[in-house]
């Protein structure tokens, strides 16, 4: 086995255990603990017994909030992953394969996209746009797809360039069978790849957004939960079980996802 | 000078070579011929342990009476370039696109501290002083191998090993390039160590000959002799692989009556911004008629094969397929499409390497909606294409096949959808000379059983010669001279015709 399996498959384990606890959390945790009125503890317990990992500035339980939270950053980050990669994967065949004016339309698009700082206009976007979920789902997708874009065009343009490409037009194959058949099998691998980057990547913007109060304020998150350490002073109280585990999830997860990415990028390069 | 006692390569338990002994004294040259996968190129980058880690090596490499294999590293690094130096294959991707080719040359004197003049090293190989000043991509192929070879001769060692020199080069440029060759070694007494697959190019310019077969050294010995009396069947096989210009016995084409016409090119011009690829051509192909469309690189052929194929707008001109105009757009071109088939140079290339043989011969049937009994006809043209039986191959990827059953498939893919004229880019260059009269049989096969008729694009005037019934020479976007294979390659009228046929290295 070699080593990228190996991580591969500790990054693998990460997200599964991630995956059950954001599906888990919310039908196994009482909502009345994660009120914040009817909670019984004191504010700013450090670890202990009753409370794994201490209460936060309200006295409700970090790990609650911990478990809450994954869901929300777990769906953000495949989402706008899904909507960044999408985006950017149509662009990037369209212009790579049509080339013209049409390309060079798309091409400005990209660029401006990709020119403007991602983090301020999905700050933007999420002041003007209501707040929810969705927003910041919009507002990462939408800055984050310009580098899907230009990675798949030059997939589409190298593939392109091939001989057996160039056969299936001898063939009579139109655009339609040339894409179908040639363009997006080869483009979907380093696609895929991509997502799984994309998601690590979203997760962070999202934890961003949040801790800037961008966020969604219905929803727990670990972004949020940083966010209101911060805002509370977990640090003049030196709580560091409110800071460290949702700082340290993000990580996690995040690695996950890229070391996931960097051994399926190894499995689908195709052999010669 | 160099020695090789009992050398044998393992790559895991795979051995590459095995048990190869040869000596090259100074002043001598030594051709080193073998097909794909005999382990020639792995004997040579032995020489200067220049092989992968993975690679085990057993015996011994003298080099000036000392073991390569055994050497410090830092012995070897002095050995390097300035006792035996590489001239490499493709000097398209052995120099660095972003460098001056001067700059490039002077690398291993600087690494090496030997003295010596950039102006002087492309002066030996007849390249203009001014040229050091050059990127790669502004010069040719052959000026390219030039550079390549002042490389190599830059330290002056004493042994040059030159792995296929001028393989991708066409007839001209590769004459131009022996022979520049052949007189350095001649004026500075060095031992060349030449491989390469090409017996005729060896001949030209190496006085012995070692031919390799899996790995194995078959027959060692003077040039004029193994090629004349071969011993070993497989020397004999390499040998009868290129045809001798003139010789009856490898003219395989059959005498055909002169045919109604089947596609014409009247008049065609093909514009690239300002340059013209092709100006004015005439060509007419026959029903059942095989036309080879010979020149160099660069003259158009390429050019015109796909702009007959509606691959490429022609900026003035008409092509007529069966006594109709052929239309450039939507289903006339398709339905056209269907008539004409194309084979490709690289057939490594030219599938899909996603796709298993069923896909990429049933490619055609799908573009043109034809799904009925879709399995029956892959099936018949696989086994068309001569591999037999055909399930065993359906379900392969390319990669799982070898040059020839690739080319193949090609092939098969171009007969699914019942053609009247293939367009072959180059259909044998790429391919091992055992393979290539295989395929060159399978194409006359062809014709004769369905009337097939081809137009053959090659740089290779023998292939013409074997092949085909009419010889259409091209040469910068113009046909200079047209006519039967006789007529063309035994009196040749035009002077460009007769350079050509100079250039073809004799065995």
């Amino acid at each position: 086995m070699s080593r990228f399996d190996r991580s591969g498959l500790a990054g693998a384990a990460v997200l599964a255990a991630a995956a059950l606890v954001a599906v888990l959390a919310p039908l196994l945790i009482d909502a009345e603990s994660l009120d914040v009125t009817r909670v019984t503890a004191d504010a700013w317990q450090p670890p202990g017994a009753g409370h794994w990992l201490g209460t936060d500035h309200t006295g409700r339980s970090v790990a609650l909030l911990m478990a809450q939270g994954t869901g929300t950053s777990l769906f953000v980050g495949l989402t706008a992953a899904v909507l960044s990669v999408g985006i950017g994967t149509l662009v990037g065949i369209v212009s790579g394969h049509f080339g013209g004016l049409l390309a060079g339309a798309l091409l400005r698009v990209t660029d401006f996209f990709l020119v403007l700082p991602a983090l301020v206009l999905a700050i933007a976007l999420s002041t003007v746009l209501p707040r929810g979920l969705g927003t910041i789902v919009l507002a990462i997708g939408l800055t984050s797809w310009p580098s899907t874009a230009r990675m798949v065009r030059a997939q589409t343009l190298t593939i392109e360039a091939r001989p057996f490409v160039e056969r299936a037009r001898a063939l009579g194959g139109g655009h339609v069978h040339v894409i179908g058949r040639h363009v997006v099998p080869s483009v979907v691998p380093l696609v895929l790849v991509n997502a799984t980057l994309a998601v690590a990547s979203a997760i962070v913007a999202e934890s961003t957004l949040a801790f800037l109060g961008l966020g969604d304020p219905t929803r727990i998150s670990w972004g949020a939960m940083l966010h209101q350490a911060q805002l509370h002073g977990a640090v003049p109280q030196q709580a560091w079980w409110y800071l460290l585990p949702p700082g340290l999830a993000i990580v996690a997860v995040v690695l996950a996802f890229t070391l996931v990415g960097r051994a399926l990028e190894a499995v689908v390069t195709p052999r010669r | 000078m160099l020695e090789l006692r009992n050398l044998s390569v393992h790559y895991g338990p795979k051995r590459v070579v095995s048990e190869v002994d040869l000596t090259l004294a100074p002043g001598q040259t030594l051709g080193l011929a073998g097909e794909s996968g005999s382990g020639k190129s792995t004997v040579a980058m032995s020489v200067l342990r220049l092989l992968p880690r993975t690679a085990r090596v057993e015996g011994e490499i003298l080099l000036d009476g000392d073991d390569v294999r055994t050497m410090s590293w830092g012995r070897l690094r002095a050995v390097r370039w300035a006792a035996a130096s590489i001239v490499f294959q493709g000097a398209m991707h052995s120099l660095n696109p972003v460098r001056r080719v001067g700059d490039q040359i002077a690398e291993p004197m600087r690494l090496h501290g030997t003295h010596g003049s950039v102006a002087e090293l492309l002066e030996q190989v007849e390249l203009p002083r001014e040229k050091a000043r050059a990127y790669p991509h502004e010069l040719s192929g052959g000026q390219r191998q030039r550079v390549m070879i002042a490389m190599a001769l830059a330290c002056g060692p004493r042994l040059v090993i030159a792995d296929e020199p001028t393989t991708a080069l066409d007839v001209v440029v590769q004459a131009q390039v022996l022979a520049v060759m052949k007189r350095l070694v001649a004026e500075q007494d060095l031992g060349l160590l030449m491989i390469s697959h090409d017996l005729s190019v060896l001949a030209e310019t190496c006085e012995d000959l070692a031919v390799m077969h899996r790995g194995e050294l078959v027959e060692r010995g003077r040039t004029r002799e193994v090629i004349a009396n071969p011993r070993h069947p497989h020397t004999a096989a390499l040998t009868a692989a290129f045809p001798v210009i003139g010789d009856p016995a490898h003219r395989w084409a059959e005498p055909a009556p002169e045919p109604e016409p089947l596609l014409q090119v009247r008049d065609l011009v093909v514009d690239y911004g300002r340059t013209r690829a092709v100006d004015g051509v005439d060509l007419t192909i026959g029903r059942g008629e095989i036309v080879a469309l010979v020149g160099q690189s660069g003259s158009g052929k390429t050019t015109l094969a796909r702009t007959i194929m509606g691959l490429r707008k022609p900026s003035s001109g008409r092509v007529i397929f069966d006594e109709a105009e052929v239309g450039r757009t939507g289903k006339a071109l398709k339905a056209f499409r269907r008539q004409v088939q194309l084979v490709l140079q690289d057939p490594s290339s030219a599938l899909n390497p996603r796709h298993t043989v069923f896909d990429a011969v049933a490619e055609g049937l799908r573009v043109h909606g034809l799904a009925d009994e879709q399995e029956a006809l892959v099936t018949a043209a696989v086994e068309r294409a001569e591999l037999r039986p055909a399930s065993l191959y359906l379900e392969s990827l390319p990669h799982e096949l070898s040059g020839g059953q690739q080319q193949r498939v090609v092939i098969a893919g171009a007969l699914v959808l019942q053609p009247r004229l293939l367009v072959a880019d180059e259909p044998v260059a790429s391919l091992d000379a055992s393979v290539r009269g295989e395929i060159v049989a399978l194409l006359l096969r062809l014709r004769r059983e369905l009337g097939l008729a081809s137009l053959i694009i090659t740089h290779d005037l023998g292939l013409a010669w074997q092949i085909a019934d009419r010889v259409a020479v091209m040469h910068q976007g113009k046909i200079v001279e047209q006519g039967t294979v006789d007529q063309v390659l035994l009196t040749p009228s035009h002077e460009y015709t007769r350079a050509l046929l100079r250039a073809v290295p004799q065995v």
